[in-house]
């Protein structure tokens, strides 16, 4: 479907927020994501898979310039249309625990985002814990945060601010760089704590028929965009990652 | 406009509605497309490859974008055939088009087996021979290069089926009227072509191919010329229907392919791209032989090789 873009602009560093009008035709739960076709023609051939950061009167995606379909979208103009399919994949399975924690790495902060509205609608009580690498990279208005240069909060990675906060009655809903994830996959291995991933892969159809998205699993390959992108840490075969 | 046009096609003793097929890896068995079209408007479907077990595939990065296409390193991975008759065949029976099975192993004792189970299935239409996947090291390509091969195997797999069998070729080689005169040969009913063009990424980072496998099949609208090139040679050389396939993603390449000589059409990478591609490819087509007077689409097949 075409939807309309309200806004599009700089929120940080190379880190955009695109508002499109939503149509108010289906739900979204935090989690999931859209195949957004960058413009009309052949280049860029593929979608582009982006989770959804907030989902109400309008749909926000937060995303990160990182290459030619980025640097497109991050040209569109307020009133201009993009093609969206979604929302797309199983979303984060919500449920109440003792100590909940939201944990992202750079613009893996962006489903996260989207959950902590649905938390909050749920009157669960979280807290959040963002990494990134300078102060400039930093795009969240909540939480506490990291920078690995120490320019802004905490100075070190987000694992370090966040470690001695687990135990094994928190669960943790994370996305991130897969090196951030792996690390605190073995950390909650350690002290057995719960935790949820939402993965990112590159994706062609982003609806289960490519068969390009897959991840190695305890269980087989699985695709990334209708198996997950959220997984249980304890699935995936880190070390394949 | 409005005027009434015939796309209906005829291979064999199929007829099909319209020269529409969905090409076998980017249509998986069907179902997942349901929700974005009405099956019952295409030609026909050929599903997700199929071999005789259950395959796992390649290992990941499988994928790569290219300039107008992508290059995929899938590595085959099915269900099986007899997983996809006993789980994916009763959820696509009762529709109103044709559903094709392409098939695929690595020595023609399987591709013998698969055919013979696949025989007994009346709602599979036709069978497509995967000769050319260039992905899984020990197979495909090693049948798909050499006409002898393709003979040997296409004559065992005739000898096992009554349904329609349609050879699928690979475009890395140097003739490939050679391989489709090999298929015409061993009675095969029509050829597809083309698969996939063999490439290679380089991660400038890592310094290694970007696909675990190294190399990859490329697809998408950048390859289109060469697969009406390609079609365009088979039809003047060898007496037998073609289907064409390669970077098809609008209805003016998908007329390209059948002025080339195609009689049928397949819709490959596209369908990542827009999943309902094929129904504005139809109505594409429609349109144009409303425009230009032209009472049935079987008209154009080969009107690019008349020298009028």
């Amino acid at each position: 479907m075409k939807l309309q873009i309200l806004q599009n602009e700089q929120i940080a560093g190379s880190v955009m927020s695109i508002k499109i009008d939503n149509p108010g035709l289906f739900t979204a739960r935090a989690g999931q994501f859209f195949m957004v076709k960058i413009n009309d023609f052949n280049y860029p051939f593929l979608r582009r898979p982006f989770s959804i950061t907030y989902f109400k009167d309008y749909i926000e995606i937060v995303y990160k310039i990182v290459g030619e379909g980025t640097s497109m979208l991050a040209k569109k103009q307020k009133g201009e249309f993009i093609d969206m399919i979604g929302p797309l994949g199983n979303g984060f399975e919500i449920v109440n625990s003792k100590k909940i924690l939201l944990v992202g790495g750079g613009i893996g902060f962006a489903p996260l985002r989207f959950l902590k509205e649905e938390l909050k609608g749920r009157s669960f009580d979280f807290d959040s814990f963002f990494g990134f690498n300078t102060k400039d990279e930093v795009c969240v208005d909540f939480g506490n945060i990291a920078t690995m240069d120490g320019s802004y909060g905490y100075k070190g990675s987000v694992i370090d601010l966040v470690k001695d906060v687990i135990d094994e009655e928190t669960l943790i809903y994370a996305c991130g760089p897969s090196v951030v994830l792996s690390k605190l996959s073995d950390i909650c291995l350690e002290k057995n704590a719960k935790m949820q991933v939402s993965l990112e892969s590159r994706m062609a159809c982003g609806i289960g028929v490519c068969l390009g998205c897959v991840i190695e699993t305890k269980n087989g390959m699985k695709k990334v965009c209708d198996e997950g992108p959220v997984f249980d840490y304890k699935e995936i075969l880190w070390e394949k990652m | 406009m409005g005027k009434n046009v015939n796309l209906a096609v005829k291979l064999g003793n199929i007829i099909f509605k319209n020269p529409i097929l969905t090409a076998s890896g980017t249509f998986g068995y069907g179902l997942e497309y349901q929700k974005y079209m009405d099956l019952n408007e295409l030609g026909g479907f050929i599903v997700k490859g199929l071999s005789l077990s259950e395959k796992q595939g390649n290992k990941p990065p499988r994928i790569i974008e290219t300039p107008c296409g992508m290059l995929n390193a899938i590595g085959l991975q099915n269900v099986g055939v007899d997983k996809f008759i006993a789980e994916k065949l009763p959820y696509i029976n009762n529709l109103n088009t044709h559903i094709i099975a392409n098939i695929y192993g690595t020595k023609d004792e399987e591709f013998i087996e698969i055919t013979q189970r696949l025989n007994k299935e009346e709602i599979i239409s036709a069978i497509e021979v995967n000769v050319s996947c260039p992905n899984v090291a020990e197979g495909g390509s090693l049948f798909g290069k050499n006409p002898d091969n393709v003979f040997k195997l296409t004559s065992s797999i005739k000898q096992n089926t009554d349904k329609p069998v349609i050879v699928k070729l690979t475009p890395n080689v140097t003739d490939i009227t050679l391989i489709a005169q090999a298929a015409k040969d061993a009675k095969a009913d029509a050829v597809s072509l083309i698969n996939t063009i063999t490439g290679m990424v380089i991660d400038t980072k890592t310094k290694k191919p970007y696909l675990d496998n190294k190399t990859g099949g490329l697809s998408g609208a950048a390859i289109y010329p060469v697969g009406v090139r390609m079609v365009y040679e088979v039809f003047e050389n060898v007496d037998i229907p073609i289907i064409g396939v390669g970077g098809i993603y609008n209805a003016d390449v998908a007329l390209q392919y059948i002025m080339a000589g195609a009689s049928l059409i397949e819709i490959g990478s596209a369908n990542f791209t827009q999943p309902d591609i094929s129904i504005d490819i139809i109505k594409g087509i429609r349109r144009y032989l409303a425009d230009e007077n032209i009472e049935s689409v079987s008209n154009l097949v080969g009107i690019a090789h008349s020298s009028g």
